[in-house]
């Protein structure tokens, strides 16, 4: 290892020790692993596709708690979306990350799902505003920071293609977060029909210009960058979730879904993809999907904002839901009504007021008259000749 | 009328003495009897591979390749018919099998509840116009609906929204069969929860699913059907690929984790479905529909009042005086 060049002189070869850069790794490793880190991931389909077993799978405990019946009939009668936040705290070898799992009920579940992405991007939107914000403020010590670092999108493995509801839905949420789509509950597909959904899904990607996460591919070691291609060739990525562990025929327990006919095993890579999924989000890629949430997305999003707003300001707030377009309307015309009926009343009681000083002046003018009447009477005796007079003579 | 059939003969020969209401019935036997069946679900869920599985025979090719540059709006509804000669134990049967394709697939589905509707009253409506006709046309074909198969998605919770629409809305005028499509994505345990819930959600709002006890004279063939009624919503596994085994020809779908046989009972309900559709209660569909929705239908239609030959419009109802538009045969019948 050299030294770096100083001013055009010769490289200096490694001595015994040179300068102690060859070290930074080594610091970092101290600072991270002291500081642990943070990371959000989230979850997106239709209810029924697994999205609760699958993280209680990945974490191997059981993080989010199914619903019950009673619960399952409250949420198909409001008609909404939630934004559910689990937070687990994980710790391996002394490592400690503090996960954040973001959950949406009621996406996708209804007759009528027009925008039913519009919370699930509204909250992504959100996580970065409010890290800009506190970004900006005076003290930045305690930032919590929300950003999403990677979607998981939930497909049905409906064997034909990707659904409208599908495509506009990652296309909108792609575009501002990093979005690994899956194929959920694998396990209905035969191997000969998963590969063709899978090209399908990807000629539809493709077509429909959605974009979805792409892992870095270059790596020093050949062994990694292998299993980078495999991780990208095997996108969308088949999961089959199960938090139970079960006896296959011959006698291993693993964790799978126990079928009459045999047991599909989670951790199989010729079963499903999960391990290769987990690799991605925990193992391998991580930190690409922390740093590309914070280098692209979060910097994209930075800049058009910046563009538009001073330093401080809050963030203008436009509405393009319809709903929310008719009610402003709706509230507009209310309030220009009210207004116009205040200005009537003001105008009348002004009438009212000019009417009745016109009154009082007249009453006024009146009077004076008569006083000057009376004067001029006066005067009249005063200027006579007689006897009485003398008493207005002064 | 229907010959003897295994097991459950004992309400079909009873059945088979009594007189149908309607007389162009008579000539069914040569023809085969008229049977429509209609399949509703979100696409994947099996629909087309189960009527070719049903029918043993490739009735509807596999769709072709969607196109991807199209795949953010959704097709809209429509129906296909596809018509099948079968011959189930002796009893010739003409099948027509009517596919709704499209239902549910788009952002906003609350028009296919409306289309679905007005499928299945116009068929009515055409039987409503050919039965008071002075001259009826003989080979008149019957569409009238006698089942809908509805496929539930099997996401292992109980019913979405969709499907407590579907069959709060179209249970008055169809007998609906509740079956769960791709009913392999579920484990043994999860799909007894799963019928369980779905069962519970039926009862708790009410859903007018096909009863299948709605005949209470006959105490042996109640029985039957209570058992029966204990297997809704049947799940469904549909074929993929014929083996050629030791024991003959075996209709099975493969799995890198095992071999599903769809006509093996222990493992889906395929079976008993068929069974159920093609066999025991194909008369009981039919007669049903004859008897009951069809009578309601009716009766609510002319009790508005306003039905002019050939047209089976609602939007009339203003109009009093059918008494020129209906022509002279009876406006009730016997």
């Amino acid at each position: 290892m050299s030294a770096p060049d100083a001013t055009g002189s010769a490289k200096s070869q490694a001595s015994a020790g040179g300068i102690g850069i060859a070290n930074l790794p080594n610091q970092l490793h101290k600072i991270v692993t002291k500081k642990g880190t943070n990371f959000s991931l989230m979850v997106v389909g239709e209810s029924g596709t697994g999205k609760t077993t699958f993280i209680n799978t990945l974490l191997t405990t059981e993080l989010i708690e199914p619903l019950d019946d009673a619960s399952r009939r409250k949420k198909q009668l409001d008609k909404t979306v939630d934004i559910n936040i689990h937070k687990a705290e994980l710790e391996e070898k002394m490592f400690s990350v503090k996960l954040n799992v973001v959950d949406t009920p009621g996406f996708g579940d209804y007759v009528d799902n027009n925008d039913c992405w519009l919370p699930v991007v509204d909250f992504i939107e959100n996580q970065y505003e409010q890290y800009l914000r506190q970004e900006q403020q005076p003290v930045r010590k305690g930032i919590v920071d929300m950003r999403v670092h990677a979607c998981l999108y939930f497909i049905r493995p409906n064997g034909h293609t990707l659904k409208p509801l599908d495509v506009r839905a990652m296309k909108a949420i792609g575009a501002r977060v990093n979005l690994i789509p899956i194929i959920a509950k694998a396990d209905t597909l035969s191997p000969a029909a998963l590969r063709q959904f899978k090209k399908r899904v990807m000629d539809v990607i493709d077509a429909q210009s959605i974009r979805i996460y792409q892992p870095p591919v270059d790596s020093e070691d050949e062994n990694t960058m292998q299993r980078n291609k495999d991780i990208i060739s095997a996108m969308p990525f088949a999961i089959i979730g199960s938090d139970r562990e079960v006896k296959t025929a011959d006698g291993r327990c693993v964790k799978g879904r126990l079928y009459p006919w045999g047991v599909a095993e989670v951790e199989n890579d010729q079963h499903c993809d999960f391990k290769k999924l987990r690799s991605l989000l925990i193992r391998t890629h991580m930190l690409d999907l922390i740093s590309t949430t914070e280098e692209v997305h979060y910097d994209k999003y930075r800049t058009t904002q910046m563009k538009t707003r001073k330093f401080g300001e809050p963030k203008l707030k436009k509405n393009d839901n319809k709903k929310f377009r008719e009610e402003e309307e709706a509230l507009r015309a209310r309030f220009t009504e009210k207004v116009k009926l205040e200005e009537n009343r003001f105008r009348q009681w002004e009438q009212r007021l000019i009417a009745e000083r016109d009154r009082l002046n007249k009453d006024l003018e009146q009077e004076h008259n008569l006083v000057k009447q009376l004067e001029s009477e006066i005067e009249a005796i005063a200027n006579s000749g007689s006897p009485n007079g003398k008493f207005f003579r002064k | 009328m229907a010959p003897s059939a295994p097991s459950i003969t004992s309400t079909m020969s009873a059945r088979a003495t009594t007189p149908r209401p309607s007389s162009y019935r008579c000539k069914s036997e040569k023809r085969g009897m008229i049977y429509n069946i209609m399949l509703v679900g979100q696409s994947g869920l099996g629909r087309r591979t189960f009527l070719n599985t049903l029918c043993e025979r490739e009735v509807i090719p596999s769709a072709e390749a969607p196109n991807p540059d199209t795949a953010n709006v959704a097709d809209p509804m429509k129906f296909d018919t596809y018509e099948v000669n079968l011959e189930e134990d002796g009893t010739r049967i003409s099948l027509s099998v009517i596919d709704a394709a499209g239902f549910g697939d788009g952002l906003d589905n609350t028009s296919c509840f409306k289309q679905l509707q007005d499928y299945i009253e116009a068929q009515f409506d055409e039987v409503l116009v050919e039965e008071s006709r002075i001259k009826r046309n003989r080979r008149y074909r019957d569409h009238r609906l006698h089942a809908l198969i509805y496929f539930i998605a099997p996401t292992g919770h109980s019913l979405r929204e969709l499907d407590i629409e579907l069959i709060r809305r179209l249970g008055e005028y169809v007998n609906i069969i509740p079956a769960i499509g791709r009913a392999d994505s579920l484990t043994v345990e999860e799909l007894q929860t799963f019928k369980q819930n779905v069962m519970r959600d039926i009862d708790f709002y009410k859903l007018p699913i096909y009863n299948f006890c709605w005949d209470e004279s006959d105490s042996e063939a109640l029985k039957e059907n209570r058992d029966i009624m204990d297997f809704l919503p049947f799940s469904v596994v549909t074929c993929d690929e014929v083996l050629d085994n030791e024991y003959g020809l075996v209709r099975v779908r493969r799995y890198p984790w095992g071999t599903i046989e769809i006509d093996d009972e222990s493992q889906c309900d395929f079976v008993l479905l068929r069974y159920i559709l093609l066999n025991s209660h194909i008369a009981d569909l039919i007669n049903y529909t004859e008897e009951v929705l069809y009578e309601n239908y009716r009766t609510k239609k002319l009790e508005v009042g306003g039905f002019a030959e050939g047209e089976g419009d609602d939007e009339d109802a203003e109009d009093d005086d059918d008494d020129d538009n209906v022509p002279q045969s009876a406006r009730k019948p016997e």
